[in-house]
């Protein structure tokens, strides 16, 4: 940990423990809602939101401010807001961090955005195995109700607002925020049919507005602060912002940063997680979680940030970052995250319920070294038809193994040709 | 209109359909699962895989969920969505059982239709398949889970369609199954409709297991028989076995939906003890001596005692053709209008209702496009099921539907209730009206305001009653309400459901005004002879005054093909052809005449004659058991009319002028034709009787057990009610009554045990549901009578 | 055995009577039998249905898609030990060897004293701590051979001290 980095969203983490609702005000906490319920309107919270560039912290990388401007928040109630803490793409883990190190972000968070939405009711829908969290949330929407930061006229104003936690009982296609609304009504959770959009026809049929914890989180920083502050915390021009880096795979550190956006692949395998262990080679990452492409060493320069990612061939996802070093072999890394793909279908739609099992069979087989090279090209064909799945879970299955093809064709060629894995058992 | 080209050809449709549509119009067939036209678009199998060429987002789309663009150019044959379409069979394939020689579906499977479409042919997926275990669905259902391909259609159908809460989607990932909580009956009236929209074998007819494949099946566009709707069915059948009944897919009038009862309930035509040849005072003879005799000893009566001495009862299960003939036998004889309906009441209504103008009577797409429904004093489920059906479909689109009824009526939507004593209903109408609510007292005029609010404000209300519910008085307000309500802006109707499929239509032949009164004369004046009962069970349905009549006349003459008490006890038998061994015409409760064609012709089934052996190894020219013919026949045979159906059609057309067209209807397409109105009958001079005071016993009739077909159809027992009398809890305790105890019930001078059950009834009020051959189901339906209910002692 | 007791009983129909969707509960419904039973029976899928006015079938199309709602009889104790990718690339597939070894059962399976359930879980967003498994919702992190053998201890003796 040798350069300085800002500390916004893990201001106040202190390893093991939970920061209380005075820890947080005394780091300037419940700064941004003062000054959002008293000196500004929902438009102007929103313009600022808008104005600092952010974007979605949950995979998918939309502009925050977009979203918000389908919102229509001037509707009658009931409007929805609704935290998505399903975090269950593997190689992700910030979320949980967040909440047990500074839970009162996200509930000030809620009530910044809940107010520059005109949203009368917020949810915060969390997964099954993060109860330390949804304990930890709890205490902290008591203390901040107590506080008169939640409940009937937050500090005295005519905003008011009620925050539930829901907690699920464990699938990832919840995080899907279509599947997460339906879960929340009680419903199998299918991923829905769009149009209508959640903010036109959400949880129970009215205007919904689903964001990550972590985007969630940043809003009162940008209203404290200003979006040109925010702006300013990235190391790229197009950036905004600092970003949440849960280190994963073959790494010495494997721990939660938080990073300016933009900072470097390279600084981040080298630097913050120590290296590649054992004193290994880097070999490939996922760069923000399993439905990311791979990247290899070549890529070990690329500045994490969206636009650049994207132009490397990847996506900066959640930026959970896994590194795999170079004594992995790549086919059988995709065979896991098929795997964990085929069994987190929630079944709705055929590529995904069918195509995905059948990928994962062909990579057993060749992994095995029992595949053919008709495998191979089948495998090739999968992956725009299966892209043409109902929802995103099934085209993240294709990222990695779409990148495996192109960046680690020879390898999967190997296996055929040996009969066997070319890099021994793993 | 936006205007697009799909693999070359031109199609225009209106703006919010899809590519999938549009291609249904343009006549090109896009591959499809899940998508259905009456479900619609749901994006589950990704089959219908298209390419835009042409449009906002080029590529590779689905057609059910891409909404049509001006300008478009969509392609079906190119090879990206070819491949696509390909990948989706063989991922569907990869699990499915190659087990299509035993498949019930086999040869109408769409998912084979597919997979030969997509030249799927080599299984590349090694390994076990996935399997399930299977669930007891009941006696209609086959389950087979291995088969399924997750389309959602079933639960779709199910639950959206049908507002049935038993079945669904359980489980996940690659092991979605489609089945019930526990193994048992589907509950829902309208299960059977998941045998016809289950593309594959998952879901099929156990009646008809096993017992023909479809190519080798007989069939033809038919009428259901088993009500007053008139939905386009399908039989088929095999060795003069009529063996399943589906749904016409056509929208019209039914939606391509059915009711269990319709489809399951055609057991009647197959039972062993199916009366199959004809009878002369106890002795076998063929049906050719029995028409002679019949002509000649009805004519041989008439001639010695005078007209008056034959009475002809009409059917509303008959042809239109066989009732119409028989009408005019009794013109030929001199004789009365032969008698449709022995009740009364009912009959009344039917006849206002049958001359109300056209454009009043509504149809089944009337009443699902409906933006307010009200049903007063009508058990849909009971009465019509698939208008209970098209009332859900209504009240999806966001119509409020209201019940005024003294039953609690079990519908398949949501809806509120107004109970009120059964001669409280038609001045309820009349309040709807306008009216100023005379007799209602306050507590039933506020809702019934807030009711009238809803329909001044709707702009396509349908009032639904029944004849025997709202009875002559009631089908006077009825009208008065919609006709009052009908503007330009607006269009108001209203539905009357009738007790068969050929009612609408006898109760037109018959005259304006009921001859009630002088049946009840001819009845009690000793002078009548000779009864002939054209397919109608008098015994089962009349009260003893009238039965006592008719069993001792001298020529009891019988036409009919159910084992019915009347059959039993007939001195002349004349087997007749069943609703789907005869081409006819039946006409609906909105009146609309419609032609089936015949699917089977009658004869004993080889299951029967061969006790399983297959083929008869005798040879011989007559058909075993098939002596019966359609029942016009028969009469067009006594009245000497030449030429087969359309010689007696259009004698028919000549005789009633208000059944022009009858003779042009074709079955295949779907013809139908509106009977006209005519002048309604003046209102009755005399008031209604008194109320009578005390416990009132109201019957109404049930899903199953009272419609003659069905009655006969062993398969449907598990759907016939207990036999119960239902009280309100008050009066339960008043009399003495624990629920579940046994009580009897006098009325009339009939009396019977049944189960007391509680129900929420207005006070006064004891209700029984008819059951065919129990004493007191032979008092008719809707009418109120004196009554007794007390502990029945003992066992 | 009633499947909850009055007050749970009275304290989940009163959360339901305040929510204007009663059926919006059915996941913490399942989870409150869960976690009085241990698993959710038939019964308690009836129970629910009766709770939040739905019929047992629409209960049940919710039950058997989670993961973590267990529809049939679990061990005291469920072990869920994740198998994707994090913990997967760091020995996950070591650690399921030994515990089905010092457990002599298999993934799915229960131990014959029904103490432990083994079953897997895709990702507990425990990657920075792989290989990690649950215990009835306790997370364990960097585990090693000798750690699961301390912490099968432990959780054993918390039930039978």
């Amino acid at each position: 940990m040798s350069r300085e980095v800002p500390r916004v969203l893990f201001a106040n983490r202190r390893p093991g423990l939970t920061a209380s609702l005075a820890e947080f005000e005394r780091g300037g906490g419940y700064r941004g809602l003062r000054r959002a319920v008293a000196e500004l309107s929902p438009a102007e919270v929103r313009r600022l939101v808008a104005d600092s560039g952010l974007r979605g912290r949950g995979g998918a990388g939309f502009p925050t401010g977009v979203k918000w401007s389908f919102f229509p928040h001037d509707a009658p109630p009931d409007k929805y807001l609704v935290a998505n803490c399903d975090e269950m793409e593997p190689g992700t883990y910030k979320d949980g961090e967040l909440i047990l190190a500074d839970p009162h972000q996200l509930v000030e968070g809620l009530i910044v955005s809940a107010y520059a939405l005109g949203a009368n009711r917020a949810t915060v829908f969390i997964r099954y195995d993060y109860e330390r969290a949804a304990c930890a949330l709890e205490r902290a929407l008591a203390e901040a109700r107590e506080a008169g930061y939640l409940g009937e006229h937050i500090l005295g104003s005519d905003f008011s607002l009620e925050i539930h936690v829901h907690r699920s009982a464990g699938r990832y296609i919840l995080g899907e925020e279509t599947a997460l609304l339906n879960g929340l009504e009680g419903r199998r959770p299918n991923p829905r049919l769009r149009p209508p959009f959640p903010a036109q026809k959400g949880l129970f049929g009215r205007p919904t507005n689903v964001q990550n914890v972590e985007t969630l989180a940043c809003v009162p920083h940008i209203v404290a602060h200003g979006p040109q502050w925010f702006r300013g915390l990235a190391r790229t021009p197009e950036g905004a912002g600092t970003k949440l880096f849960g280190l994963s795979g073959h790494l010495e550190r494997t721990e939660c940063f938080e990073l300016p956006i933009g900072t470097p692949l390279r600084e981040i395998v080298e630097e913050w997680g120590g290296g590649v262990w054992r004193g290994r080679r880097f070999k490939a990452c996922l760069p923000g979680g399993a439905s990311t492409p791979f990247l290899d060493a070549r890529a070990l320069d690329v500045p994490m940030d969206f636009t650049a990612l994207e132009k490397a061939g990847s996506r900066l996802g959640t930026a959970g970052v896994t590194v795999f070093d170079d004594r992995t072999c790549m086919l059988r890394v995709t065979h896991n995250l098929i795997s964990f793909f085929a069994r987190e279908s929630c079944g709705f739609c055929t590529p995904c319920r069918e195509g995905l099992p059948m990928v994962r069979e062909c990579l057993a087989r060749l992994e095995a070294g029992r595949g053919t090279l008709d495998d191979v090209d089948w495998l090739k064909e999968q992956v725009p038809r299966i892209n043409l799945s109902f929802c995103a879970l099934a085209q993240g299955a294709m990222g990695p193994l779409s990148s495996l093809l192109a960046l680690f064709g020879d390898e999967v060629l190997d296996h055929v040709g040996r009969g066997r894995c070319p890099l021994g058992e793993g | 209109m936006p205007t697009l080209t799909i693999d070359g050809r031109t199609v225009s449709v209106p703006e919010g359909k899809t590519i999938l549509e549009a291609a249904e119009a343009a006549g090109v067939r896009v591959p499809h699962f899940c998508w259905h036209r009456a479900l619609g678009a749901l994006g589950a199998c990704r089959l219908c895989a298209v390419t835009v060429l042409d449009g906002p987002q080029k590529g590779v789309r689905m057609a059910c969920l891409t909404p049509v663009q001006e300008g478009m150019r969509v392609s079906t044959l190119d090879e990206s969505s070819w491949n696509m379409r390909r990948s989706v069979i063989e991922w569907l394939m990869a699990n499915h059982p190659h087990d299509c020689p035993v498949c019930d579906e086999g040869g109408e499977c769409q998912l084979q239709d597919m997979t030969v479409a997509g030249n799927h042919a080599v299984r590349r997926q090694r390994g076990r398949k996935r399997t399930f275990h299977n669930q007891d669905l009941g006696p209609f259902i086959e389950h087979e889970m291995n088969r399924c391909i997750a389309c959602y259609r079933c639960v779709r159908t199910y639950r959206d369609y049908c507002g049935g809460d038993d079945f669904g989607v359980l489980g996940s990932r690659d092991r979605v199954y489609f089945g019930r909580f526990r193994p048992g009956r589907l509950l829902s009236p309208f299960s059977g409709n998941l045998v016809d929209v289950c593309p594959t074998g998952t879901l099929t007819d156990k009646t008809s297991r096993f017992r023909a494949r479809p190519w080798d099946l007989e069939e033809a566009s038919s009428v259901c028989p088993h009500c007053a709707l008139g939905c386009a069915v399908i039989p088929g059948g095999r060795y003069r076995e009529l063996l399943r009944v589906r749904a016409d897919p056509r929208p019209q009038p039914n939606d391509g939906f059915l009711c269990d009862r319709g489809r399951f309930g055609y057991g009647y035509a197959n039972r062993a003890d199916r009366p199959r040849q004809a009878r002369l005072e106890g002795r076998p003879g063929t049906l050719a001596e029995a028409v002679a005799a019949l002509r000649e000893r009805v004519e041989g009566i008439a001639r010695q005692h005078g007209p008056e001495a034959v009475l002809l009862l009409g059917s509303a299960r008959a042809t239109v053709e066989a009732n119409a003939l028989l009408s005019l036998w009794a013109r030929r004889l001199g004789a009365a209008d032969p008698v449709f309906d022995l009740a009364a009441r009912r009959d009344g209504a039917a006849r206002i209702f049958a001359r109300a103008a056209p454009a009043l009577r509504a149809t089944l797409a009337d009443v699902r496009q409906a933006d307010l429904t009200l049903v007063c004093g009508a058990d849909p489920l009971a009465e019509g099921p698939l208008l209970a059906l098209a009332l859900r479909q209504a009240a999806r689109r966001g119509a409020a539907v209201r019940v005024i009824d003294p039953r609690p009526v079990p519908l398949v939507c949501e809806a509120e209730r107004l109970p009120l004593a059964p001669t409280l209903v038609p001045e309820a109408l009349r309040f709807l009206a306008g009216g100023n609510g005379a007799g209602l007292s306050q507590e039933v005029l506020q809702p019934l305001a807030e009711t009238k609010r809803l329909f001044d404000a709707a702009r396509r209300p349908v009032v639904i009653g029944s004849a025997e519910g709202l009875g002559p008085d009631g089908v006077r307000a009825l009208l008065a309400l919609v006709a009052g309500a009908s503007r330009p802006d607006r269009d108001a109707k209203a539905a009357l459901l009738l007790p068969g499929p050929s009612s609408f239509a006898c109760a037109r032949l018959a005259s304006a005004v009921p001859n009630a009164q002088d049946l009840r004369r001819r009845l009690g004046g000793g002078k009548i002879r000779a009864v002939v009962a054209l397919e109608v069970d008098p015994l089962a349905e009349a009260p003893p005054a009238v039965t006592g009549v008719i069993e001792k006349a001298e020529l009891f003459a019988a036409l009919d093909y159910l084992p019915t008490a009347t059959v039993g006890r007939a001195n002349l038998f004349l087997p007749s052809a069943g609703p789907y061994e005869q081409d006819g015409a039946f006409c609906d409760f909105a009146g609309r005449l419609r032609a089936f064609a015949r699917v089977l012709r009658p004869g004993t089934p080889i299951l029967h004659t061969g006790k399983g052996n297959h083929p008869p190894r005798t040879f011989s020219p007559d058909v075993p058991g098939g002596d019966a013919a359609p029942a016009w026949e028969i009469l067009a045979e006594i009245l000497g009319i030449s030429g087969g159906l359309s010689g007696a059609r259009a004698e028919i057309e000549k005789a009633f002028s208000f059944l022009q067209g009858l003779a042009g209807l074709r079955a295949d397409a779907r013809d139908e034709r509106v009977l006209p109105g005519g002048e309604p009958p003046a209102p009755p001079g005399a008031p209604a009787g008194p109320e009578p005071a005390g416990l009132r016993l109201l019957l109404s009739d049930p899903f199953v057990g009272w419609e003659p077909l069905s009655a006969h159809a062993a398969v449907l027992e598990v759907l016939r009610p207990e036999d119960a009398v239902y009280l309100n809890p008050a009066e339960l305790a008043r009399l003495g009554l624990a629920p579940g105890a046994r009580a009897r019930v006098e009325a009339q001078e009939l009396s019977e045990i049944r189960v007391a059950r509680a129900a929420d009834l207005p006070p006064g009020l004891a209700w029984v549901v008819r059951r065919r051959g129990s004493a007191l189901s032979r008092l008719p339906a809707g009418e109120v009578f004196a009554c007794r209910v007390a502990r029945e002692e003992g066992a | 055995m009633d499947v909850l007791d009055e007050k749970t009983l009275s304290e989940l129909a009163a959360r339901v009577r305040a929510y204007p969707y009663p059926r919006e509960m059915v996941v913490d419904v399942l989870r409150a039998i869960q976690e009085r039973r241990g698993w959710v029976s038939d019964e308690g899928v009836e129970l629910a249905a009766q709770l939040l006015r739905i019929s047992p079938l629409e209960v049940e199309e919710v039950a058997t898609f989670y993961d973590k709602i267990y529809r049939r009889p679990v061990g005291r104790k469920v072990i869920h030990l994740c198998d994707s990718v994090c913990c997967f690339s760091r020995g996950g597939e070591d650690i399921l060897k030994h515990l089905e070894k010092r457990l002599q059962i298999t993934l799915g399976q229960t131990t014959p004293d029904g103490m432990f359930t083994l079953l897997p879980t895709c990702c507990l967003g425990a990657c920075g701590q792989a290989p990690a498994m649950s215990v009835n919702l306790r997370l364990y992190g960097h585990l090693t051979p000798e750690a699961v053998d301390r912490i099968l201890e432990e959780e054993r003796r918390e039930v039978s001290p």
